[in-house]
């Protein structure tokens, strides 16, 4: 059992979810997947450097990881409220629209 | 072999929450994951953090579960059975490296540090400092609440 594979699947499964999905709540729960491999590997990789240590280490890396979370979940609450969806592309699509229109004007 | 069944179970779940089209669904598959990794922790003599793992993953997805109501629409046709079987089945191949093969890393202890010494001799500045940041944008918020509430009237 080798949790370095592990935390290396997972964050591959992670990378693989925020490069393809287009819904910015399935992105959102690829960046707590990239977070989760990076805590698993704090942990298991803890006991070289001492114990204490990996873990004290870990407590930070979950304040800063929950703060990420909240901004992230406000700007999807502004953008669903401002655009009306959450997906991606029609928000490029919006965008590219709002320039063109902008452009001819 | 418990620890085996858990890491099958974190792929799985980790795969189901990427892979699934409906975000409610999604969301309760992160669930699983958050609690495998607890497990997996406690499991690990890491108490301190798999605690630490399971509360700050309730507070995130009782968030995420209202904005996944909330912000996703429904999709009009259901995931078939037979692409969940797929999935899972991804999942215990993509589980099946971890479990069979190994890296040779760093095994020595060093030094054995209790995490409370960790904690507050060594890291005590970056945890007052955290608490500082933390403090200071919960006010943020208060006022900028309070200010839009005096506009609103």
């Amino acid at each position: 059992m080798d949790y370095v594979i592990l935390s290396l699947i997972l964050l591959a499964i992670g990378i693989y979810g925020l490069l393809t999905k287009r819904h910015l709540l399935k992105v959102f729960v690829s960046v707590e997947l990239i977070a989760t491999a990076a805590t698993l590997n704090f942990v298991m990789l803890a006991p070289s450097l001492g114990k204490g240590l990996g873990e004290a280490f870990l407590i930070l890396a979950f304040s800063t990881d929950t703060c990420v979370s909240a901004v992230i979940l406000a700007l999807l609450v502004i953008v669903h409220k401002k655009y009306g969806t959450s997906d991606i592309g029609e928000l490029v699509k919006m965008e590219r629209g709002k320039e063109e229109r902008e452009g001819n004007a | 072999m418990i620890l085996e069944v858990l890491s099958a179970g974190l792929i799985i779940s980790a795969c189901l929450a990427i892979f699934l089209d409906e975000a409610v669904y999604s969301v309760a598959a992160l669930a699983g994951t958050f609690i495998f990794t607890a497990l997996l922790y406690a499991l690990s003599d890491a108490l301190f953090v798999a605690i630490f793992q399971f509360a700050m993953g309730t507070g995130t997805l009782a968030v995420l579960f209202l904005s996944g109501e909330m912000l996703s629409e429904k999709p009009t046709k259901k995931t078939p059975r037979r692409n969940l079987l797929l999935l899972i089945a991804v999942g215990v191949l993509l589980s099946l490296p971890a479990i069979f093969l190994s890296i040779s890393g760093p095994t020595s202890v060093l030094s054995e540090i209790s995490f409370g010494e960790a904690l507050w001799n060594l890291r005590a500045l970056d945890v007052v400092l955290q608490g500082l940041v933390i403090m200071t944008v919960a006010l943020g918020i208060v006022i900028v609440l309070h200010e839009k509430k005096n506009g609103e009237k």
